[in-house]
């Protein structure tokens, strides 16, 4: 099981800073506690993957990261994550500069109901009022970055809605790099997609490792081996192993792990 | 194949129920078909009996039944306009009163109330829609239209007086508190729920994803709602205001009660008018000859405006569901 594993190629850069650092937090659904004393060092440029089995709270903790469960009363978060010095869980974040930084791509494509073009447009029209000409510019690179600009340039006006799955989510990729955010979080991107859409978004994910710092949520263990260079197992809301990925699909130190990435469970 | 023509060779089984008789099929098919039938038998009937009530009327003043002001039953002289558009500018401020508040109650209800709050108000929403609709037209004789008089039409009245235009569009005469603006109000409150309490289902029905992913981009709850949640259910939405707009056309008994039912057509909204529904209302008892053919053709004529309304809409909708 293992040898067939293909693992990331490109080495990992162990002097690279810390960008998202998260410590002692607790994450509450009401009253129930969905993660209990998780600690994680992301670190910049570098793609770190969240496995584990359905429920064991990968997606909560990436729901973290942008706020996105504050639209959520009854649900909060104590502890520490720290981006760039500030603990982004503390209730004086400005919640909307905080997303416009951290962008998150989800499970299904969600193209808003407008135009490709005002899709990629939208994120940065919500925060700056850059002239036409570096507007459109700044739209073909992300969709360029997001390797979609040659199937869609001759539609930009046409409705985003009416691409397919794949072209929607490297669509929704594209409206959140043409934010320029610092942190992408992507909540298992390919869980609905055909294998060829699958491997376009991860050739993608292999590229946009150079500018942004990633965290990715996946069910799919051969993409995390493929794509991340940082591995966290979760399991019942705990962090059971995080390592380099590539000790934890060859020589994991934990049996839970081991038992995990090899099928035996989950 | 070969398996087919084998089990031709089986000696039949032993025969458990009765075949079923292939009559009842044809009586069932028959049975629906005439009710299918009897949609367009009964569409094609009214439509007929309109016409034909009508057409004396029609063939008397010709098309100036609809471009006359006069109703004149002394001396047989009838012209609808004044009704026509009593019935248009009624509907219309209907729609402008009504359509931002049902949005706004819609949105409030899917998006920003907390829970507690959620189930009152939307429970008092489809309360508000099972209300006879005789009852808001007493409601607005006897209760609105004497406070709107007093602390709207008067006062208005005064600063408005010798303004050109607007002196003229909201200067009340005879400030009683009835009038078009008053039946519009109140058939503003009247749709408000269907809108509403449609538009809220379409907002609920959004998936969360969509909202979230609105929101994960750093837009802000307006941005969310202007820009993606009410684009998403647009389709939707026309279809809900449009259905409140063919309320506001034919609501006949709220309209009667506060309109004023005026025959004469007065530049300002806040004077007394009619519309279709309410002219045929006040007159169809006493009405006989040539007044009873008007009133049939006043009745043609909202029938045909309110299918130009629907047919508007089908092609709204249309054209949003292409984009």
């Amino acid at each position: 099981m293992l040898s067939t594993l293909e693992l990331s190629p490109q080495s990992l850069d162990a002097e690279a800073p810390v960008r998202i650092a998260v410590k002692n937090l607790d994450f509450y659904y009401g009253e129930h506690k969905a993660l209990k004393n998780i600690n994680l060092d992301f670190r910049d440029r570098h793609v770190t993957a969240l496995i584990g089995p359905s429920g064991c709270g990968k997606s909560t903790l990436l729901r973290i990261f942008n706020r996105i469960y504050s639209l959520y009363p009854e649900q909060k978060a104590t502890g520490e994550i720290m981006l760039d010095g500030r603990n982004i869980i503390s209730n004086d974040v400005d919640v909307n500069e905080l997303r416009s930084r951290v962008g998150m791509v989800f499970q299904k494509p969600t193209p808003f109901p407008m135009s490709i073009y005002d899709n990629v447009a939208f994120g940065i029209r919500l925060y700056e009022k850059p002239p036409k000409s570096e507007l459109d510019d700044r739209v073909e690179g992300a969709l360029r970055r997001a390797a979609l600009w040659d199937e869609v340039k001759d539609k930009l006006k046409s409705s985003g809605m009416g691409l397919s799955g794949g072209q929607q989510q490297r669509l929704c990729i594209a409206r959140t790099i043409a934010q320029k955010p610092e942190v992408i979080l992507f909540d298992e991107p390919t869980s609905a997609l055909d294998p060829i859409s699958t491997g376009k978004i991860e050739d993608l994910l292999e590229q946009l490792k150079s500018d942004f710092t990633i965290a990715i949520v996946t069910h799919n263990m051969q993409q995390a081996a493929r794509i991340s260079q940082y591995t966290a197992f979760m399991y019942l809301g705990e962090v059971i192993e995080f390592a380099p990925t590539n000790t934890i699909f060859m020589n994991p130190a934990k049996k839970q792990t081991q038992d995990y990435v090899t099928g035996r469970f989950g | 194949m070969t398996a087919v023509t084998d089990m031709k060779s089986i000696p039949p089984a032993p025969v458990i129920r009765k075949t079923p008789k292939a009559t009842f099929d044809l009586v069932f098919r028959n049975a629906s078909f005439l009710a299918a039938l009897l949609v367009l038998v009964l569409l094609a009937g009214i439509m007929l009996s309109m016409i034909v009530g009508g057409w004396p009327a029609f063939r008397e003043f010709g098309l100036g039944f609809i471009t006359s002001s006069v109703w004149d039953t002394q001396n047989e002289q009838y012209g609808a306009w004044p009704a026509i558009v009593g019935t248009l500018s009624t509907a219309l401020i209907a729609l402008v009163i009504g359509v931002p508040l049902s949005l706004g109650i819609a949105v409030f209800l899917t998006q920003l109330a907390p829970p507690w709050f959620k189930r009152p108000v939307a429970t008092a929403i489809e309360l508000l829609a099972a209300v006879p609709s005789i009852i808001y037209g007493m409601w607005g004789l006897f209760v609105f239209a004497p406070l709107f008089a007093a602390y709207v039409q008067i006062p208005l009245s005064n600063i408005v007086e010798g303004i050109p235009i607007v002196g003229t569009v909201l200067y009340s005469r005879s400030p009683s508190g009835l009038g078009i603006f008053t039946a519009g109000i109140i058939l503003a409150f009247m749709i408000v729920p269907f809108i509403a309490s449609i538009t809220r289902d379409m907002l609920e029905q959004i998936p969360s994803v969509l909202r979230e992913s609105a929101y994960g981009i750093g837009a802000t709850t307006w941005e969310v709602v202007r820009h993606v949640l009410v684009p998403q259910a647009g389709v939707s939405i026309i279809g809900a205001i449009m259905l409140g707009l063919g309320r506001a056309l034919g609501e006949t008994m709220a309209v009667t009660f506060v309109v004023g039912n005026a025959n004469r057509l007065s530049a300002s909204i806040l004077d007394p008018g009619s519309t279709i529904a309410s002219r045929i209302a006040n007159e169809f008892n006493e009405a006989m000859g040539l007044q009873l053919n008007s009133l049939i053709a006043l009745g043609c004529i909202l029938f045909f405006v309110t299918f130009v309304v629907l047919v508007i809409a089908r092609l709204l909708v249309a054209r949003v569901k292409k984009f």
